[in-house]
């Protein structure tokens, strides 16, 4: 008897899903105390998120995606190819986007005898900015596959923009200026973020441990 | 020359090493003055190890123990998940995004979208019927009617429907070609045999996460 009920018992613990040792942030290192700092932080803020029926946006750095979220569980994965970010001292607290992308959508007229397109993903911007409060700007820049010049303009590019973060990471005391990520996605990605998007979403940042 | 050349390279390469060296896989900035770490002993480290344990144990309470249904409006997709596990994943047709103007109203319009954020089922029914709004007339260039009995349509919304507010419903459909596309007026529709296992696995109170 006492067998068959902790059998019973450790099905319902299975079934239960999440298991007690929840870890939310897998690639956490739990030894180094910055990144362990962060990623409570981040966590604190979360907890506040999950609590209501939203949906909200993680910008987990350190793993390098954009985690859309609902009551803490992983909607989606949007994967980061690099990311630059300034004044990341700002990037606490939780934000709230302005507005979603515009879109252009098509109009229905009941005369014609054709129906319109429906929207699609492939309709959605590849390359645009989000604009949060308090003031966070997010540029998003979309990659497509290149040839050899295109690379070499992007490589250049890529160059001028570590200049530019070199520059500012010497700048004493911090710009109060707002502040600002840039993402480069794929263009499948750019598109998914922008389509998934809606005015009020929530954000916060785990950034990365050393900022 | 050859030589000057070789020491602009030799300087740029120098440069850029720099650059990598510190943030060898991104872009990544800081706009903050360098400080020096805090020290941790291991008493704050087992406080801090707590503290990230706590928080995670407190996100975990708010996940969905039961399954849950989630809706990839981008790509058309129904998921019954429990924890992890896909239980089903079901093609879908969603809202097509294109908006129709109402007559008489100035600018207002009905923009059919399938709203986006946590919802959940709020009614299970069989054999539903069809009670047709003012715009399944409009859009097809028809006067509204006057009479009730003139807008109930049965037969199309398939066996079974689950609504979750607003005049939304998770029903299944007679056009099936048009499955995995952007097409509906904001409801999510199923094959029938998809539709009977939603039906089947969800209870009222279900959460449904649609992004």
């Amino acid at each position: 008897m006492p067998f068959r009920f902790a059998i019973m018992f450790s099905l319902v613990l299975v079934s239960t899903g999440w298991g007690a040792e929840y870890d939310a942030f897998p690639d956490l290192n739990h030894d180094d105390p910055a990144s362990l700092r962060e990623a409570t932080r981040v966590l604190e803020e979360e907890v506040k998120l999950a609590a209501r029926s939203q949906t909200y946006l993680l910008l987990d750095l350190p793993a390098g995606a954009v985690r859309i979220k609902g009551r803490g569980v992983d909607l989606h994965r949007i994967s980061i190819l690099q990311w630059a970010a300034s004044a990341p001292h700002q990037l606490t607290g939780t934000f709230r986007l302005v507005a979603r992308p515009p879109v252009v959508r098509r109009k229905i007229d009941p005369s014609a005898t054709t129906e319109q397109e429906p929207i699609a993903l492939a309709d959605m911007p590849t390359d645009y900015q989000l604009s949060f409060t308090p003031a966070l700007r997010m540029e998003i820049q979309s990659v497509r596959e290149e040839g050899i010049v295109q690379k070499i303009i992007s490589s250049a590019a890529d160059i001028w923009q570590k200049l530019k973060v070199w520059g500012l990471s010497r700048t004493d005391p911090p710009s109060p200026a707002e502040a600002t990520v840039t993402l480069r996605l794929s263009v499948e990605q750019a598109q998914s973020l922008a389509w998934s998007t809606v005015d009020g979403m929530a954000l916060i940042v785990r950034r990365w441990p050393d900022q | 020359m050859a030589r000057f050349f070789i020491i602009l390279s030799l300087a740029t390469l120098g440069l850029v090493a720099i650059l990598f060296s510190s943030n060898p896989s991104d872009m990544r900035a800081s706009g903050t003055s360098v400080t020096p770490p805090p020290v941790y002993d291991q008493a704050r480290m087992d406080d801090l190890q707590a503290r990230y344990k706590n928080a995670s144990k407190q996100l975990s309470q708010f996940m969905p123990r039961q399954p849950y249904i989630l809706v990839d409006t981008a790509r058309n997709h129904l998921y019954v998940k429990r924890s992890h596990e896909v239980i089903l994943d079901a093609l879908a047709s969603t809202g097509s995004g294109v908006v129709l103007d109402k007559p008489g109203e100035g600018k207002n319009q009905w923009v059919f979208d399938t709203p986006r954020g946590e919802f959940s089922v709020q009614s299970k029914l069989t054999h539903p019927v069809w009670v047709k709004p003012d715009w399944a007339f409009i859009e097809e260039g028809l006067m509204v009617p006057k009479n009730h009995a003139d807008r109930v349509e049965q037969g199309v919304l398939g066996e079974y429907a689950l609504g979750f507010g607003k005049g939304y419903f998770i029903h299944g459909t007679l056009y099936t070609r048009l499955l995995g596309k952007n097409v509906t007026h904001g409801c999510i529709r199923l094959n029938d045999s998809d539709l009977k296992s939603v039906y089947q696995l969800a209870r009222v109170g279900t959460p449904i996460m649609i992004f």
